[in-house]
């Protein structure tokens, strides 16, 4: 069992403040969910994880199984189990999805233990059939011309080839149709297991539907202001931010769409 | 080995010899002499954002005759592959020339300049320096008719296809003091359509001057892919000139790796004088070292209906130079033409010199064009993204710059020439 621990986490973009101490824990095996407003801070807190450039962590730690991943390049931090798929991912021209997928791969293997072609074109073919994926996305260059929906099942697909320790999912919902939705739900599903910890960012309930979380965080002016189970999405959904404000005593300026 | 212009003219004697010596024809004597006249008069070609009137491009050929003191060993460089269509020369000998039977007995010629000269006089005489280039255009042109001292012939016959791209290999011998001016000229008849690949490398350490002219003479429909990954070396200064010449409704396809390690002018021409003629010209470059690289691409739509495309993307390391010029120039009557043209070159050190400098001279209403230009650095959130899937920033570096230079080298035909640039390009990137 892998752990994951953010403590009092607070970064700034551009000497301004977006995250004021986030608290938040979670082991392989559980799925949690943050949800809350936008411009809350949900992108900034998965950025600063992964270790953006622009984000600048100006206190706490976040720890994988102890260890400070902050400390650590961003190729380590992946290589150390952390994946992030992000919202806009980039499009790099003349490097296929294939090749740079194999790449990732064996970055995490020894020199005399790289994962071979046949053995990557079987699985690479597997999980394209899971979520619906034409063969031919596999040599199309990395996201270029992808669509928004293209995009985001190729951020699951390199989930689902990657297999990290612990995935945190970005907005990975939104543009999404019904069919696209429950296509990437699957993938992400199958992933679920005793080795897999996600954490799932969203602005609406809607993706909830499809992946049930264990623990649900609600974030707020860059602070995780009540946590709980599964219900505790319905609720939101029920009550909207505003009525949680409210519950909780809280007054701040949210964008509500 | 500076030599002062106005002493060319006492080379007349000399050259008279080497021309005798070697068996060419009349014509052939009188284009040298009558260049030789001329180089004095001429001025240089003016490449934008280069002075280069102090390079070391004047150094004569030695007209003697008499053969090279080293010679060089071509399997240092090349493996042996029998029944290819290929010519190698080194120095100014050829060492290797095969050609399959079944080319042969369809009429193509692949051979020595020299050996095409006595053979196919008439033929060559077509093509020579009368459409491409032209002794009387400037002084490097005339430099090169006076002093020209080997060079290759390729011609195919009307209506032929040929598979298999046609290979050659020049190897610059700086083992001995020599200047190396290199001619290829390639003449396409009406409707073939073929592929070529050249490869140019340096043996030794003598600094030489190269001035090396290739000509591409498509008559009307025909096809032509052209390739090159250029390798001269650190002590060679080139001026390379590469000029298409397009009859009617014919195509050149381009796709150059500009790969030297001294410094060097590209000067990559098209003329698209037949309606309906295209060309497609992509080149990549690096630089690296101290080097200078200059690659003047420039296309001349002449004919109406006709497309020309500049693609040109390089990597500069240290504290080198890499300067892409992109001249799209449209005449005035050259209704419907088209010229398209991107330059963009990557910056991976602070001190180096890029500069991606668009030109387009439009003298005609009905047409179309455009440019896209730049000069910067790898991405960060490029390198982000991949360095974030668990690839190490060296290796995520590779990618990408892999990536930015990709599209010339898928365009080359043949797999052994892509893997070489493709390893050339590790090279010079890995030996940071
Ligand atoms: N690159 C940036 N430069 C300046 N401000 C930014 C940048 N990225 C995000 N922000 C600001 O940080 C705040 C949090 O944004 P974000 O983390 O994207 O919120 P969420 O994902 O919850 O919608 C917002 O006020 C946003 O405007
Ligand atoms: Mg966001």
């Amino acid at each position: 069992m892998a752990v994951l621990e953010i403590k009092n986490l607070h970064v700034s973009i551009e000497d301004k403040e977006i995250l004021k101490g986030v608290d938040l824990k979670m082991q392989t095996g559980e799925i949690h969910a943050i949800m809350g407003p936008n411009g809350t801070g949900k992108s900034t807190l998965s950025a600063a994880i992964m270790g953006h450039p622009s984000y600048e962590v100006t206190e706490g730690e976040v720890l994988l199984d102890g260890e400070n991943v902050l400390e650590m390049e961003v190729d380590e931090r992946a290589r150390a189990g952390l994946f992030l798929a992000v919202q806009y991912p980039s499009e790099i021209a003349g490097i296929t999805n294939a090749e740079f997928m194999r790449a990732a791969i064996n970055s995490r293997r020894e020199e005399d233990d790289k994962m071979g072609v046949m053995d990557f074109i079987t699985k690479l073919d597997e999980k394209m059939a899971v979520l619906d994926m034409p063969e031919e996305m596999a040599e199309r260059y990395l996201n270029e011309g992808f669509s928004g929906g293209e995009k985001k099942r190729n951020e699951i697909l390199q989930l689902m080839m990657i297999e990290p320790t612990f995935a945190i999912l970005d907005e990975i919902d939104s543009g999404l149709d019904i069919d696209a939705l429950q296509v990437v739900s699957t993938g992400v599903n199958a992933m679920r297991g005793e080795g897999f910890g996600s954490l799932i960012i969203t602005h609406y309930q809607r993706l909830l539907n499809y992946i049930t979380p264990d623990v649900v965080h609600i974030m707020m002016d860059g602070r995780v202001v009540k946590t709980g189970g599964a219900e505790l999405a319905k609720q939101l959904e029920a009550e909207g931010y505003k009525g949680l404000m409210e519950e909780l005593g809280l007054d701040i300026e949210i964008e509500e769409d | 080995m500076a030599i002062k212009t106005k002493d060319f003219v006492s080379y007349s004697d000399a050259l008279k010899a080497f021309s005798s010596g070697l068996k060419e024809p009349e014509w052939m004597l009188e284009m040298r002499l009558s260049a030789l006249e001329q180089i004095d008069k001429l001025e240089l070609p003016v490449i934008e954002r280069l002075r280069y009137n102090r390079w070391p491009l004047w150094q004569v050929p030695n007209l003697t005759g008499a053969p090279a003191a080293k010679t060089v060993d071509p399997f240092e460089f090349v493996d042996d592959k029998a029944d290819a269509a290929r010519v190698i020369q080194t120095g100014n000998d050829t060492v290797i020339e095969t050609l399959p039977e079944s080319l042969k007995e369809k009429g193509v010629i692949f051979t020595d300049l020299h050996t095409a000269l006595r053979e196919h006089p008439d033929l060559v005489k077509e093509a020579y320096m009368a459409k491409a280039i032209k002794p009387e255009s400037n002084k490097i042109t005339a430099f090169h008719a006076a002093f020209m001292n080997s060079g290759l012939f390729l011609y195919v016959p009307k209506n032929l296809e040929i598979e298999e791209p046609l290979e050659a290999i020049f190897i610059q011998n700086s083992l001995v003091e020599d200047a190396f001016v290199k001619h290829v000229l390639i003449y396409a008849d009406t409707h073939s359509n073929f592929s070529y690949v050249e490869k140019f490398l340096t043996k030794g350490d003598e600094k030489n001057a190269a001035n090396i002219a290739v000509e591409v003479i498509t008559k009307p429909g025909a096809q032509v892919k052209f390739s090159a990954v250029d390798q001269l070396g650190e002590n060679s200064t080139v001026y390379f000139n590469r000029k298409g010449y397009t009859h009617r409704d014919s195509s050149i396809d381009w796709a150059l790796g500009v790969m030297n390690t001294g410094n060097v002018v590209c000067d990559f021409d098209t003329d698209l004088v037949g309606e309906g003629s295209a060309t497609d010209l992509k080149a990549v470059g690096i630089s690296s070292g101290r080097q200078t690289q200059v690659i003047d691409s420039n296309v001349v739509n002449y004919g109406n209906n006709t497309e020309g495309n500049i693609f040109q993307h390089g990597v500069i390391l240290d504290r080198a130079t890499l300067t892409f010029n992109g001249i799209g120039h449209i005449v005035k009557g050259a209704k419907g033409a088209d010229a398209q043209q991107e330059s963009r070159v990557l910056m991976l050190s602070d001190k180096a010199r890029g500069d991606a400098n668009p030109i387009l001279l439009i003298q005609e209403n009905e047409v179309t064009a455009g440019h896209a230009a730049s000069v910067g650095r790898v991405d960060p959130e490029e390198m982000y993204y991949l360095m974030s899937r668990g690839i190490e920033q060296s290796e995520a570096e590779r990618l990408v710059i892999r990536g930015f230079l990709g599209k010339v080298i898928s365009a080359i035909p043949m797999k052994s020439m892509r893997d070489d640039l493709v390893q050339t390009i590790e090279r010079k990137l890995t030996s940071r």
